[in-house]
């Protein structure tokens, strides 16, 4: 009987198969669009973002404020607690303070003594964190800065204290940061005292290994992970975090930035790398060396 | 009464966008950035199933994929593909939405359970097979396993907050308008 009842009303199927079908074929055609042509339509991305998420903004944040006033409650459980340690903190801050402002003193003299001058473009610009990536596979902030407070691809940001990510996605007024942490993010470093260069790896863990290591055995646990500019992907020397060895062996970078908690990011501009402008020039830069026809000269030449 | 059931219908599709856009809100709430080892169910996929088991004209195949499309977007996975798959997925359980309806809920979850490992595994081996990064194995599977533990939970709020159930016998069809 349900299934003369179905037969009966089914008037409209075909339509209805109809629409089903193109839009399947729609969702297909953008799926392959992006394995073909990725760069336009994560613009398109961008662009989708930059005109949603900043509507839901007015939620995001009382909620968020709601959450972390919850949190912040749990930790004045323990606040006795909390003083000691600060209290142990303090005294030792105070004897890396002294020893601080020697060296740097120190510093000044010697940069002084070197006419060593700092790059003066290297200034930064703040940011609040408006969402996440949403999702447990990729690892990324939605900054609400973007290409009108003239952000470009590619440039390091920092929280307050280490390196956070890399800009990648910018739009007109929101741009995504990919986090160290992301399985998709490689950023040349260094390890300070032994200057060994490595990549730090993301593998969408807390903890990121690093890769490419010569020597082993010159880094200890401890040691400092600074960005080494090399590939002109970022400024050199901010600080990334310290090595630690996992259980199993394998040399880690526990990251300086508080992960647990971004709010505010700074943004380092730096204009040392060529923006990339004419990208067909790029991926096909032997078109240019070619001694064809006169034909594709006269193309060349134009 | 057939107006006042085609005005209902127009009210629970909106109701359906409204859903999704509280999902997405949800998921992008920068809560925390630091990396977890596990995941939440996949909601959307959940409702969805939900209510294309109990009622499919609330959500029409184009309200659905442009919907899943949004999160695509929005969430940083490869747009279109999870989306299509879990469109055509919803459309399998429309059409066996009849059957469903006189069956037993186990009967149902037995079959989402089915549509839900189908389509995990069917993504998987299309971002392979050209060649995109597939996410981690243990997270893919622990999100899988997520959705379908909480399907009657999801089940539940569709059933007893939103009031989308399945049509009885005797109920006026909202789109035919026959009893």
């Amino acid at each position: 009987m349900a299934k003369d009842r179905s037969n009966s009303q089914d008037y409209g199927a075909p339509l209805r198969k109809l629409l089903l079908s193109v839009m399947v074929l729609l969702l297909i055609a953008v799926f392959l669009l992006w394995r073909i042509d990725s760069p336009r339509v994560e613009r398109f991305r961008a662009q989708v973002t930059d005109r949603i998420v900043p509507n839901f903004d007015w939620a995001m944040a009382p909620v968020t404020g709601m959450a972390n006033l919850l949190r912040d409650f749990q930790s004045y459980q323990r606040i006795a607690e909390q003083n000691q340690e600060l209290k142990r903190e303090l005294r030792r801050m105070k004897e890396w303070k002294e020893a601080a402002l020697q060296l740097e003193e120190e510093n000044a003299r010697l940069l002084d003594l070197n006419k060593v001058r700092l790059d003066p473009r290297l200034t930064f610009i703040t940011g609040v964190v408006m969402a996440d990536s949403g999702s447990p596979f990729r690892q990324s902030v939605l900054l609400n800065v973007g290409a009108r407070d003239g952000l470009i691809d590619g440039w390091a940001t920092m929280d307050g204290i280490g390196l956070v990510g890399r800009i990648s996605g910018v739009a007109k007024n929101t741009s995504r940061v990919i986090l160290l942490t992301d399985a998709s993010s490689r950023i040349p470093a260094l390890v300070q005292p032994s200057g060994q260069r490595v990549i730090v790896a993301g593998d969408n863990s807390a903890v990121p290994p690093i890769d490419f290591l010569e020597n082993p055995s010159l880094v200890r646990a401890g040691d400092r992970v600074v960005s080494s500019g090399d590939g002109g992907v970022f400024p050199a020397g901010l600080l990334i975090g310290q090595i630690a060895k996992d259980p199993g062996g394998r040399l880690r970078v526990r990251l300086a930035a508080d992960y647990e908690r971004l709010e505010f990011l700074r943004v380092m501009r730096s204009y040392s790398n060529e923006p990339v402008s004419d990208v067909s020039s790029v991926l096909t830069p032997a078109r240019a060396t070619l001694q064809g026809s006169p034909q594709t000269t006269e193309v060349v030449d134009e | 009464m057939n107006d006042h059931s085609s005005y209902r219908v127009w009210v629970m599709r909106a109701a359906f966008i409204l859903l999704t856009l509280f999902i997405l809100f949800v998921h992008l709430l920068p809560l925390n950035s630091a990396p977890s080892t596990w995941a939440l169910p996949n909601l959307l996929m959940g409702f969805a199933f939900a209510w294309s088991a109990r009622r499919p004209e609330y959500v029409p195949a184009i309200l659905l994929g442009l919907v899943l499309l949004l999160a695509d977007l929005l969430l940083q996975r490869p747009p279109g593909l999870w989306a299509a798959i879990v469109l055509l997925a919803s459309e399998k359980l429309k059409s066996q939405a009849p059957t469903l309806r006189a069956a037993t809920f186990l009967t149902e979850w037995a079959t989402v359970t089915g549509l839900i490992i189908g389509a995990t595994v069917v993504n998987r081996v299309v971002l392979a097979v050209l060649l995109v990064d597939v996410p981690g194995l243990w997270l893919t599977l622990n999100q899988m396993g997520m959705t379908v533990l909480f399907y009657p939970a999801f089940v539940f709020v569709t059933h007893a907050i939103m009031g989308v159930r399945k049509s009885a016998p005797g109920d006026l069809d909202t789109l035919g308008g026959r009893a």
